[in-house]
């Protein structure tokens, strides 16, 4: 019988090998060894108290009214007696260690890994969802540890790793990456966070203060969309996103183009030209492959020529910074300098090929690349 | 085997009853009765005895019994199997419950309990009937060790007053919670679930025992959205008043064809504010509804319900945008009748 801590220490020192041989993710949970099933209720934080024991929820734009018993959408928030629970607080059911371009955060530290985390639950409900087996799950229909901030934070260090909220839906587990970010931000470790954006500015706010940079997926740009294929809705994500560019917080954008449903000429025109018209031309841009799973597993991936016209329609609307991805070696992975278009991050997939920023500066002409670079 | 492949091929087609044959005073028994036009449906027979079916309708029979309830929630076990006993033979037409009973289950048949337990024991599914259904189902043959009650969590069942009676003899209980959920994904037109392994691995047959209850996402629960608890996911399933999402987990071969008999626990519907349990929100009806046809079961159990609000001076559903229009939704789906004029009602005073 080996001790938790032995046990995470154990998989931590496999993680790093593994990692510094080049590895592009460590899964670090295990199936069975020590996992729960039955999960601890942690005080949840944005919500209130309706009549009759109901409360209803802050965190997301769904605003759900859950009665006593019940939970919301994301299904991993409880109200009990009146109260409300978080049920997965401290309670990560995915633990990997990424390469930081895998989230993609491309201008956000190349070539560094990034402590990743998530647990059961999501407030939307994608038919193209890549984590469905986690995402779309109660907590007690996966296996998870007991990971309170502190620990989250050791092995980030372990690691030389900053944290990501990632994977499923950060902002049904709000509390914790709070918590945890506040946790490293102490020990001078960063924190980034993965998310849909379908948030609450008040709560959102709350997390940004901790937060160094934050990957939104921008997942269609079409109330439609959001609604036939999300559950969710799109302009309460577009609100979020201008929240954190406000913040000051490093952003980037994902938009996965799901053949034949967000991928339209006219829809991506109009999604860049908001983006450049809310966010400014320096917010990157990725436009990344759809690989056919969960409720969607028809549907052919994204051809590469879909990647390359809707980043071609990207600069042409002035983005500075337009990416493929999930295509290694495609056209479109470095970063190319906007003023003299040499490229000063040479990427291929997950890897990072060659860096020529100095001091966040083009080393060839000099000019200001946008991001956080050491 | 063979009855039971017949009894779904015509749930499956909406058809009820057509073999029914014995004799019965039909609608010629029809009356109202003094203060009860809130609840009035149809046909009224006054003991327990076999209808002829009407061709083509299926039959949703109500049972009402004026003592069956006792300190205010409990039921009174006796009253419980005088009612399932009436309901069971004038839905079948066979000539006693056994033989009702035997129609929709055979011998070797693992039977599960779909109760509905979330509420705690004041809004769940009452035990008492699940006692008297199991006594009954032994004696058809299905022994207690072939019988489970389940629903979404254990500690929903404990908390429902249900308790694991396989030591004595009897039907264990089993949340999806401890049983898990099949890792494939079932994929349905506008979601998809994984489904409860209690219904997949340890069960043949679904005797859906749903609760009558006004529903504030979904307008209201009865036998179709009862099986929401045989998914992993029906916390996505609660937005557009549960539209079409409870008609296509419905439409579900796994869930559909296991289906075979319905009875409804309206002894005290709770008329506002649900599913939860809310004092002061339980209104006494003192009735079961035993059906074969989910949609229709809850149509019938639909207009129940909007009698018993209008008593309270409640608006219809729809004016408050809680119409269940999952119904119609259902019955395009050819899972069932909903439209009202197409199902025949049979109320039996106990």
């Amino acid at each position: 019988m080996i001790s938790r801590r032995d046990f995470f220490i154990s998989c931590g020192g496999a993680g790093c090998a593994l990692a510094a041989g080049g590895a592009t993710g460590v899964l670090l949970l295990p199936r069975s060894a020590l996992a729960n099933t039955t999960p601890r209720a942690f005080p949840a934080r944005f919500w209130k108290k309706l009549p009759q024991k109901a409360v209803e929820c802050g965190l997301c734009p769904k605003h759900c009214k859950v009665e006593d018993r019940e939970r919301g959408f994301c299904g991993v928030r409880e109200n009990r007696d009146g109260e409300y629970f978080s049920l997965v607080w401290g309670q990560p059911c995915a633990m990997h260690v990424d390469p930081i371009e895998k989230k993609p955060l491309f201008h956000f530290l190349p070539g560094t890994r990034a402590f990743s985390i998530a647990t059961a639950g999501c407030n939307l409900e994608c038919k193209c969802c890549q984590n469905w087996d986690i995402s779309q799950s109660k907590p007690e229909d996966v296996d998870f540890q007991f990971m309170p901030p502190d620990e989250v934070v050791r092995m980030a260090k372990d690691y030389d790793a900053c944290v990501t909220f990632t994977y499923s839906e950060p902002i049904v587990f709000l509390e914790y990456c709070i918590d945890t970010a506040t946790a490293a931000r102490k020990a001078g470790v960063r924190s980034t966070m993965v998310t849909g954006g379908s948030g609450e500015a008040l709560p959102m706010k709350e997390a940004l203060k901790f937060l160094d940079a934050v990957k939104v997926d921008l997942k269609g740009f079409t109330e439609d969309y959001y609604r036939r294929m999300c559950k969710g809705k799109l302009q309460p994500v577009l609100d979020t996103i201008e929240v954190i560019r406000k913040s000051g917080v490093w952003l980037e954008l994902v938009h996965l183009c799901v053949p034949g449903q967000n991928d339209s000429e006219p829809e991506i025109r109009t999604m860049c030209r908001w983006v450049k018209q809310h966010l400014g031309a320096d917010v990157p841009l990725h436009f990344t492959r759809f690989h056919p799973e969960y409720q969607m597993k028809n549907v052919a991936p994204t051809p590469n020529e879909t990647l390359v016209r809707c980043r071609e329609i990207g600069m042409a609307e002035g983005l500075h910074f337009v990416y493929t991805g999930n295509v290694p070696g495609l056209a479109g992975e470095d970063t190319f300098c906007p003023h003299c278009n040499k490229s000063v991050v040479a990427r291929r997939g997950f890897e990072l090929l060659g860096l020529h920023i100095k001091n966040g500066h083009c080393e060839y002409c000099g000019t200001a690349i946008p991001g956080i670079w050491s | 085997m063979a009855s039971d492949e017949h009894d779904r091929r015509r749930f499956l087609h909406g058809l009820v009853g057509a073999a029914l044959a014995t004799a019965g005073c039909g609608s010629s028994c029809g009356g109202a009765r003094a203060g009860r036009d809130d609840v009035r449906l149809s046909t009224v027979v006054t003991k327990t005895e076999a209808v002829r079916a009407k061709p083509g309708k299926p039959r949703v029979v109500v049972v009402r019994n004026k003592k069956v309830l006792v300190h205010d929630y409990d039921a009174d076990a006796g009253a419980v199997r005088a009612m399932v006993d009436a309901g069971l033979v004038a839905l079948s037409g066979e000539k006693d419950t056994i033989a009702a009973l035997s129609r929709y289950f055979s011998g070797d048949t693992r039977v599960g309990f779909k109760i509905n337990g979330l509420a705690g024991r004041n809004a769940a599914t009452h035990v008492e009937l699940v006692d008297v259904l199991s006594a009954m189902l032994t004696k058809v043959g299905i022994e207690g060790r072939r019988q489970v009650a389940f629903d979404r969590f254990t500690r929903d069942l404990t908390a429902s007053g249900f308790v694991d009676r396989s030591r004595a003899g009897g039907y264990r209980i089993v949340g999806n919670d401890d049983a898990g959920h099949e890792d494939d994904l079932v994929q349905m037109p506008s979601s998809a679930s994984r489904l409860s392994r209690v219904l997949t691995s340890q069960v043949d047959a679904v005797l859906n025992l749903p609760v009558l209850k006004q529903h504030m996402l979904a307008g209201m629960t009865g036998a179709l959205k009862n099986n929401f608890g045989c998914i992993h996911n029906p916390n996505k399933m609660h937005i557009d008043n549960c539209d079409p999402y409870v008609a296509e987990v419905n439409a579900v071969p796994a869930i559909r064809d296991k289906q075979r008999l319905v009875i409804m626990d309206a002894l005290r519907p709770v008329v506002h504010n649900g599913p939860s349990y809310q004092p002061g929100m339980g209104e006494v009806a003192n009735a079961l509804l035993f059906a074969t046809d989910l949609v229709a079961v809850d149509t019938v159990g639909l207009e129940i319900l909007e009698g018993l609000r209008r008593k309270r001076d409640l608006p219809p559903l729809a004016q408050v945008d809680l119409a269940p229009t999952y119904l119609t939704t259902a019955g395009k789906l050819g899972l069932g009748v909903s439209d009202r004029a197409g199902i025949e009602v049979v109320e039996i005073e106990v």
